[in-house]
């Protein structure tokens, strides 16, 4: 039993936060504009020149601008960084992945995610005819876990196939170092479309809350 | 422990065959249907891409809080729905068993073209038997 990784989605569809455990297979870093800065330090394009953070680590710079629902493909080369751009799903795959790869890049792979619960979320809504929440769905590999709060902010975990619910966790993670790391953090501007969440004190306690999920192991 | 419902989609994402089981899910119109199909056939290509480890089959079941898809691929590519409550076990055989049906009463049916929406009362009586009293 594993947890792979960790994403969260603002209320404009962009990823502002992602954490990997488990992951054997990774994506490849972001193309540049692909996502926003302070997402994930490892992961964001390493040309980008006016992002904050350049970290060489494996796991750092996603960075996603707009709010692009469905994952496009347009290889546009003169895309640049730019907030109010439109779709920045491009499809180019100039960086390397190294490893075993999913072949998708950071930025694409996001847009997937968001664009499959939002489908799975509105299938659900229009099958049970009330407000009903889209809670997971399973494959052989893997499991995708959602937890959307009032404020639109959408928490998705992917496990292990047979975890049980891990919505409890998403919540305890929500309640807990996400109000505390980034609600209540002035430096953490939310809702701005141009910046992640991501900080130090935030992504240690969301690791530490992962960690002591009971089937967390290696 | 309830059946809501069965679809068959074809390779091609088109719903060949919707039947609802009593009352558990709101009936909607022969065109949500489609369209649902169509999204639930497109997002369970891409789920099988975002594995996180080693190679992935698509989506398998989709839970909402009340009650669950199960989702049957055939080595030919269709797929059986079956919606239904959280808590039943027995979904997998049932899936099985309503595709013995099919391979039975619509593919030995010399009137049937095969991707076309299903016009078969056996298939009709047979799943009928099978779920609606469940």
């Amino acid at each position: 039993m594993t947890i792979f990784s960790l994403y969260i989605f603002d209320r404009h569809c962009a990823c502002v936060y992602y954490q990997d455990w488990h992951r054997s297979r990774k994506p490849k870093p972001a193309v540049p504009g692909g996502t926003l800065p302070a997402v994930n330090k490892s992961l964001s394009p390493t040309t980008i020149a006016g992002s904050h953070v350049q970290d060489v680590s494996p796991r750092n710079t996603l960075s996603i601008n707009s709010g692009v629902v469905i994952a496009v493909s347009n290889d546009d080369p003169s895309f640049t960084q730019h907030p109010s751009s439109s779709p920045s799903g491009t499809g180019g795959q100039s960086s390397s992945g190294g490893g075993q790869s999913t072949g998708l890049s950071f930025d694409e792979e996001a847009k997937l995610v968001y664009g499959v619960v939002l489908s799975l979320r509105n299938m659900i809504k229009k099958l049970s005819g009330k407000d009903e929440q889209f809670v997971s769905y399973k494959t052989s590999a893997y499991k995708l876990h959602l937890y959307e709060t009032l404020s639109g902010y959408k928490f998705v975990m992917l496990s292990d196939p047979e975890a049980e619910s891990l919505r409890t966790t998403l919540h305890s993670i929500y309640a807990g170092p996400f109000l505390e790391y980034v609600v209540r953090n002035p430096l953490v501007s939310m809702d701005s479309k141009e910046r992640g969440i991501d900080n130090e004190y935030f992504r240690a306690a969301t690791d530490r809350a992962v960690k002591s999920i009971p089937f967390y192991s290696i | 422990m309830a059946i809501h419902g069965l679809w068959v989609i074809n390779k091609a994402g088109g719903l060949v065959y919707q039947r609802n089981f009593g009352d558990g899910l709101p009936h909607l119109t022969a065109n949500e249907y489609l369209v649902l199909a169509g999204t639930l056939h497109g997002i369970h290509a891409i789920t099988s891409r975002l594995s996180p480890s080693g190679p992935s089959s698509g989506a398998q079941v989709i839970e909402g809080e009340s009650f669950k898809l199960n989702v049957l691929l055939t080595h030919t590519g269709t797929k059986f729905i079956l919606l239904t409550s959280l808590v039943e076990p027995t979904v997998d055989a049932m899936l099985q068993k309503v595709y013995e049906i099919y391979a039975e009463a619509v593919m030995k049916n010399p009137f049937h073209t095969p991707e076309m929406p299903i016009r078969t009362e056996g298939f009709d009586a047979k799943v009928t038997a099978l779920l609606s009293g469940r």
